[in-house]
């Protein structure tokens, strides 16, 4: 894989969780609002970043019979580091992802970044490889997090989209319409890609 | 042999140095985090038990080392006389580790003002119930020297149905606090005054 293809293959041909069907418990969990799938998808991109660049240097040292082990430890390095600044700068977004911030360490997107491709591969490619499978995963819980924010409160970032005459689907907010608008986009996405011919989806 | 040893010392040398870490970021950031969680949680809680403006609150702040423990405790002065004072204490036995508790208490009539979750880690939905205003409303005007107790052990305090690990440990986290004012309230005046001057 060239530097160009690891930048992007995040973005539309790996975008997670849409295309990797990983990491879909912070993705229906936090999307409440379109804040939150930002903070959240920022969080991870750091993570997965990091994470993929530590791996990468010490591939070579890691034996291979503790390398999973290694790399959680890594992570999770990462992520209490994560959870400290956040709680430094930005408190009440820390306070709205609770619990989500500390579960990045078991977030499968960024464990599987770290076998499938920063344990072989050189430092600045996997780097390369998290920031565009992090950005992928941000602009997609934003996304998720908008359409979720809008219909089900009204609101995007907190702003008031529609008159006072608009009455919510609070059911968006809810947990069973992240599933539902999940597989909405997922279909979608799917049935543009068959259109294209597009031979990478699962059929 | 010398495979295992090299396992071994691989993966102490990443905890080590994962460990080392944090430590320096916790250290540089500690109080930083404390400052803001001084401004987002601690300030609206003293607010919502005093009715006064948090900046006025924040300021009357000191911290009581007993044991290796320190209490964050907040006072209310009126003229010379302490009139009120907000004291914090973890409440052990919840369901995601220890509630951070704060009671106010009015010094004058020896009752309870409110009582506020500063900290909590139970299941959303659930045990975070307990930050609720209809269980905490249960706080106002108890006495400050008797300890509490859910009614289903005889006490007076209803538990949240499905959260009685919550509800204990929010009871736990109360009776740390009266048995802390009741054995150091001379020590906690004295450092007020000590501050006052």
């Amino acid at each position: 894989m060239t530097l160009k293809q690891a930048l992007v293959h995040g973005l539309w041909e790996d975008l997670p969780p849409f295309r990797l069907v990983l990491g879909l418990c912070p993705a229906l969990a936090v999307t409440s609002s379109a804040e939150n799938g930002l903070g959240m998808g920022l969080a991870a991109t750091f993570v997965l970043v990091f994470s993929n660049m530590f791996i990468s240097v010490l591939r070579k040292v890691i034996p291979d019979k503790v390398r999973i082990g290694s790399f959680i430890v890594v992570i999770a390095t990462l992520v209490v580091l994560v959870e400290m600044i956040m709680k430094a700068y930005f408190f009440p977004l820390s306070q709205q992802l609770g619990i989500f911030i500390p579960l990045i360490v078991v977030n499968c997107i960024i464990l599987g970044r770290a076998e499938a491709f920063a344990s072989r591969n050189p430092v600045l490619l996997s780097m390369a490889d998290g920031l565009s499978v992090g950005i992928g995963f941000t602009i997609s819980l934003a996304v998720l997090g908008s359409i979720r924010e809008i219909l089900g409160a009204g609101t995007w970032f907190g702003w008031q989209v529609f008159g006072a005459s608009f009455e919510p689907f609070e059911f968006m907010v809810k947990a069973p319409g992240a599933f539902i608008c999940l597989g909405i986009i997922l279909g979608l996405m799917n049935a543009y890609s068959r259109m294209r011919g597009e031979t990478f989806i699962q059929t | 042999m010398r495979e295992i040893l090299r396992l071994i010392v691989v993966l102490s040398l990443i905890c080590g140095i994962s460990a080392g870490a944090l430590t320096v970021a916790r250290l540089n950031l500690a109080s930083r985090i404390e400052k803001q969680s001084d401004f987002y949680v601690r300030g609206p809680a003293l607010e919502r038990l005093f009715g006064k403006p948090a900046e006025e609150l924040l300021g009357n702040k000191i911290s009581l080392p007993i044991g290796d423990h320190l209490y964050p405790i907040f006072y209310l002065t009126e003229g010379s006389e302490i009139t009120e004072l907000a004291v914090e204490a973890p409440g052990p036995g919840g369901y995601g580790g220890d509630i951070i508790v704060m009671i106010g208490l009015d010094l004058r009539e020896n009752r309870m003002v409110g009582m506020e979750i500063i900290q909590h880690s139970e299941t959303p939905g659930v045990g975070s119930r307990v930050e609720k205003a209809s269980f905490r409303k249960q706080w106002q005007g108890l006495p400050v020297d008797e300890p509490v107790e859910l009614t289903s052990q005889g006490g007076q305090i209803d538990a949240i149905s499905g959260a009685t690990y919550s509800s204990k440990a929010v009871v736990n986290g109360t009776n740390h606090i009266i048995d802390l004012i009741r054995r150091h309230r001379d020590d906690i005046m004295a450092v007020i005054k000590a501050k006052g001057e």
